[in-house]
């Protein structure tokens, strides 16, 4: 199996049993973006509560980076803006 | 229902304690843990394969290591199924998981409850909180835990309490150092807490442990310091930060934010052990009094609906034991008490919703929380207020609502999964 993932179509490199949220933070990608958004994601609580993690997953839902694992050839990107004024 | 297993939510120390103890009493176990192993945020253990140990004090080694070999020594009586997150009990009264490996939302039929799911950490807001590169003290504990491998580039450790002696402490023991421990309290200056910390032996001598690996590593430890605001720049991250009332700026890549920890208690079911389906809480979840107690917490979580059951009588002694663990805990808080800055217009109050502290000043001063929800649009995102709710209850000069109604999803699931639930059908 592919020990890569794919963050916005860019190769990231994981360790076989580790999240999502430790292999973007050792390829130093903190911003989960969109960027431009009025608020970005980004790793924060580490324990599922936050949310602020979440990102969205090809052909999946989205899921929390802090609590699921990396597997070989998965496909993640930001998630659509939130938190856009709602009047 | 007597053939149906008692639920255990959690596999941190309290809810492992509690499906240990149902389980040797001869009862059967469904034990629900997130994450893909047991140990919780205290015992987080390494990556499955990796080989690193980062540095914890024995007294918590030996208590998981006793803990897991109790949940081994259980077997067939703990249904375990980890990578499976609880989302609540829904209108018709049925436990929801979401089990993340399939893809599926399955119900199961249980004949008691202990819910044991933690803390959450408390962050006073400040300008700029929100930013990548902000992360809790404690979630980056938890990835330090999993990986071995500490944040790079410079880290800067703000907030309160004793935890940022601990990650910072760990964090120079995995080759990065903190720039600088920012605690806003002044714990040396509290001479009355500092006795009444004379029966917390363990305790003491953790934090001098802390102390003394974060002078070896020349760590500065500046008590009475505020997070003022932090600004986001090509080279990382701006922090001022107020001394002694001189305001300084610091550089750092990463800053880790700690102001406490709350149970988690938004939207779970509201405990009652009388109940047809008796639910009970457990742990840090229940009352914060720490990982020691979290053990013994949960044993009487179990011992409570075993009474319920009429298979054993209450622990007594267990209570006495939690009393002096409140003791602890108390003289600890009192031990850090500080004021609060008072947060700039621009803070982000409401994350998720992108709300800040000048929109909730443009609310009536006699808003309802529901008017705050549904006008202020706080609380109203995906973290369903567990980071803002406490916030907003302090800017409103009340407490917390001890009782929060219990709501489901706890979590966003998939519409899809949802609609093709399944009763009785969470498969191994």
């Amino acid at each position: 199996m592919m020990s890569r993932i794919f963050w916005n179509d860019r190769v990231v490199p994981f360790r076989p049993g580790e999240t999502i949220a430790a292999a973007l933070g050792r390829a130093g990608i903190l911003s989960l973006g969109p960027e431009g958004g009025p608020v970005r994601g980004r790793v924060f609580c580490g324990i599922g509560a936050c949310q602020a993690c979440v990102v969205s997953v090809e052909g999946g839902a989205p899921v929390e980076a802090c609590l699921t694992l990396a597997t070989g050839g998965l496909r993640i990107g930001s998630m659509p803006a939130v938190g856009g004024r709602n009047d | 229902m007597t053939d149906a297993p008692i639920l255990v939510v959690g596999g941190g120390p309290a809810g492992a304690s509690a499906a240990a103890t149902l389980a040797e009493a001869g009862l059967r176990v469904l034990l629900v843990e997130q994450r893909d192993q047991l140990g919780g945020a205290i015992h987080r253990q390494p990556a499955l394969g990796a080989a690193h140990t980062v540095h914890a004090p024995a007294r918590h080694r030996r208590n998981w290591a006793e803990l897991a070999r109790r949940i081994d020594a259980a077997g067939s009586r703990i249904e375990l199924h980890t990578g499976t997150v609880f989302l609540g009990v829904d209108g018709d009264g049925r436990h929801l998981f979401d089990d993340r490996a399939t893809g599926r939302v399955v119900a199961r039929t249980i004949r008691a409850a202990v819910i044991a799911v933690g803390a959450v950490e408390k962050i006073h807001p400040f300008e700029g909180w929100d930013l990548p590169g902000v992360m809790t003290a404690g979630g980056a504990q938890v990835l330090l835990k999993e990986t071995g491998v500490p944040p790079t580039g410079p880290t800067l450790v703000a907030g309160t309490g004793p935890l940022l002696l601990a990650v910072s402490a760990q964090l120079a023991k995995a080759g990065n150092p903190p720039v600088a421990v920012l605690e806003r309290g002044r714990p040396w200056l509290r001479v009355n807490a500092l006795l009444q910390m004379v029966g917390a032996g363990q305790q003491l001598a953790e934090a001098a442990s802390y102390a003394a690996t974060l002078l070896s590593h020349w760590v500065p430890y500046r008590t009475g310091t505020d997070i003022l605001s932090v600004r986001e720049d090509a080279a990382g991250l701006e922090v001022r930060v107020r001394r002694s009332g001189s305001v300084h700026s610091l550089r750092a890549r990463h800053l880790l934010v700690h102001d406490g920890i709350e149970p988690n208690r938004v939207g779970i079911p509201i405990p009652d052990p009388e109940a047809a389906v008796p639910v009970v809480l457990a742990g840090d979840g229940r009352e914060i009094l720490g990982a020691d107690a979290a053990i013994l917490d949960g044993r009487r979580a179990a011992c409570m609906i075993l009474a319920r059951l009429g298979l054993r009588l209450p622990d007594a002694q267990v209570e006495a034991r939690l009393k002096a663990a409140r003791n602890v805990q108390a003289a600890i808080s009192n031990m850090f008490r500080s004021a609060l800055p008072e947060p700039t217009p621009e803070t982000l109050i409401c994350r998720c919703e992108a709300r800040r502290l000048s929109d909730f000043r443009s609310l009536p001063d006699d808003a309802s929380a529901r008017e705050i929800r549904l006008m202020g649009r706080f609380g109203m995102g995906v973290c369903q207020g567990r980071f803002c709710g406490s916030t907003i209850a302090a800017l409103r000069g009340e407490a917390v609502p001890s009782v929060i109604p219990p709501r489901w999803p706890l979590r966003p699931v998939s519409l899809a999964a949802l609609a093709d639930l399944k009763t009785d059908e969470l498969e191994s």
